[in-house]
């Protein structure tokens, strides 16, 4: 792959920063280097602790492998940006390994007084997104859109954060009146936050899925790792930190993201 | 006349055969993707179908699919107890209709399908809910024909409504029922999906 379009395909999926990755530089030997989701900073690390981490907004993270860096598996917080990766043959085919839901969190003092999604739309309210790039920003305008609300809420949005936790640190500091986060990203503040519901008629589909960097010089340890969190054992603890399960789960035969599964 | 003929003109084409069991009907497989809701809606009806639909008559559409798939589930979780005597039973069955795949679950209070006069107060609630938000919805759509389908649906349920209330012991005319904002509705809601 020439380096155009490996710049053409960091341009797609980001629109974002092209920042240095924390990935460390020797990919060919133990521990095996994870790219992920921000929002598996608390439960990868509970599956298996042993090997390397790099979290953040999935979308910069796949520009990022797309440049060169030196990640051995790919976790993203949908299933699109794998397929965009495993179509332009830097992944190997993705298999999505959970879910998740969204819902709004407020800072525990709840200043701005805000009770459902609808007060977002109240002068003077200020709402924490992450941008449209990175998927829980992508799955905010979702729901904002499907509850016919978007133009509203989105005149309230005072920033637009690079990944998921970065919208909670936010809120959790009081830095911002609300924000949409993951259901397992609230869980880790349960202290400071009031999380509110999205309705269940505008949540949008939140699937996860992950894959083996094609170029990983140790595939035997970065397959181990996939299947290990697609074991049972790796299920129990994603359900220990509150992800869902996949629909219809067939053993042994995980459900496989193809190009055209957003 | 109060219509004029230019309003007669412009009246949209319904169709005749709307009945509660062609919208749950409809509703049923538009649920396994609540994002084609609308669609389910629209095709109630002719020109709403063949032009997009505004955003915030989408999101009343997905929220009336979701009460009306609420209520496919609870008619027959209701039936299967079995606890429903003869004319709750003629009710519930009314509304059973086979349900699509849907992403949502629904919650119940305990004790729900315990005894027949549980069901009949879940099924009084819930209609209430329904009635609520069609006649809000009347209100809050934008589309013409999306109107006038609410009020007709918003009609029905209000008979179910009576009717229960009757079974109930209950004035089926206590009052006029309060039309329900989208958000009133959806909190609502909430309560009986996650």
């Amino acid at each position: 792959m020439s380096k155009r379009s490996l710049a053409l395909i960091a341009a797609l999926l980001l629109g974002a920063s092209l920042g240095s990755g924390g990935a460390s530089a020797g990919s060919t030997l133990q521990p095996i280097t994870v790219f992920a989701a921000a929002s598996l900073t608390d439960v990868f690390p509970a599956i298996d602790r042993h090997e390397t981490y790099s979290f953040g907004g999935s979308n910069t993270l796949a520009a990022q492998i797309a440049q060169g860096a030196p990640a051995d598996v790919f976790a993203a917080a949908n299933t699109a940006i794998p397929a965009a990766l495993y179509a332009a043959g830097l992944v190997e085919k993705p298999v999505a390994f959970t879910r998740n839901t969204l819902v709004l969190v407020v800072p525990r003092s709840n200043p701005a007084g805000i009770h459902s999604v609808y007060d977002l739309e109240n002068p003077g309210v200020t709402v924490d997104v992450a941008a449209p790039q990175v998927p829980v920003g992508a799955y905010t305008l979702q729901v904002l859109k499907q509850m016919g609300i978007e133009q509203q809420v989105l005149a309230n949005v005072a920033s637009e954060e690079t990944d998921v936790r970065s919208v909670l640190a936010k809120v959790q500091l009081g830095q911002a009146d609300a924000g949409f986060v993951y259901a397992t990203d609230a869980k880790t503040v349960a202290g400071d936050v009031t999380v509110l519901k999205v309705p269940a008629w505008a949540q949008p589909k939140v699937t996860y899925a992950m894959a083996v960097v094609t170029r990983s010089r140790n595939q035997a340890a970065a397959k181990a790792f996939v299947a290990k969190v697609l074991s049972k054992a790796g299920q129990r603890v994603l359900a220990r930190y509150g992800f869902l399960p996949l629909p219809q789960p067939v053993p042994g035969k995980p459900a496989m993201v193809g190009a055209a599964d957003t | 006349m109060w219509r004029s003929s230019t309003r007669r003109a412009e009246a949209p084409p319904i169709s005749p055969s709307l009945t509660r069991a062609t919208l749950l009907s409809r509703a049923a497989k538009g649920g396994a993707a609540i994002a084609v809701a609308g669609s389910a809606l629209g095709r109630l009806v002719g020109t709403a179908a063949a032009d997009p639909l505004p955003d915030g008559d989408l999101a009343y559409a997905r929220l009336l699919v979701t009460t009306e798939l609420l209520a496919i589930d609870f008619y027959s979780r209701a039936l299967a107890a079995g606890r429903a005597g003869p004319r709750l039973a003629k009710h519930l069955r009314l509304g059973q209709t086979p349900a699509g795949a849907s992403d949502i679950t629904y919650l119940y209070p305990r004790g729900t399908f315990a005894k027949e006069g549980a069901i009949a107060a879940f099924a009084l609630t819930l209609e209430n809910l329904m009635v609520g938000a069609y006649l809000g919805a009347v209100d809050g759509i934008q589309t013409p024909p999306l109107k006038v389908v609410a009020a007709r649906i918003g009609a029905s349920e209000a008979q179910h409504l009576a009717y229960l209330a009757t079974i109930k012991g209950l004035a089926s005319f206590e009052a006029f029922p309060n039309p329900l904002t989208i958000q009133q509705a959806s909190n609502a809601l909430d309560a009986y999906t996650a």
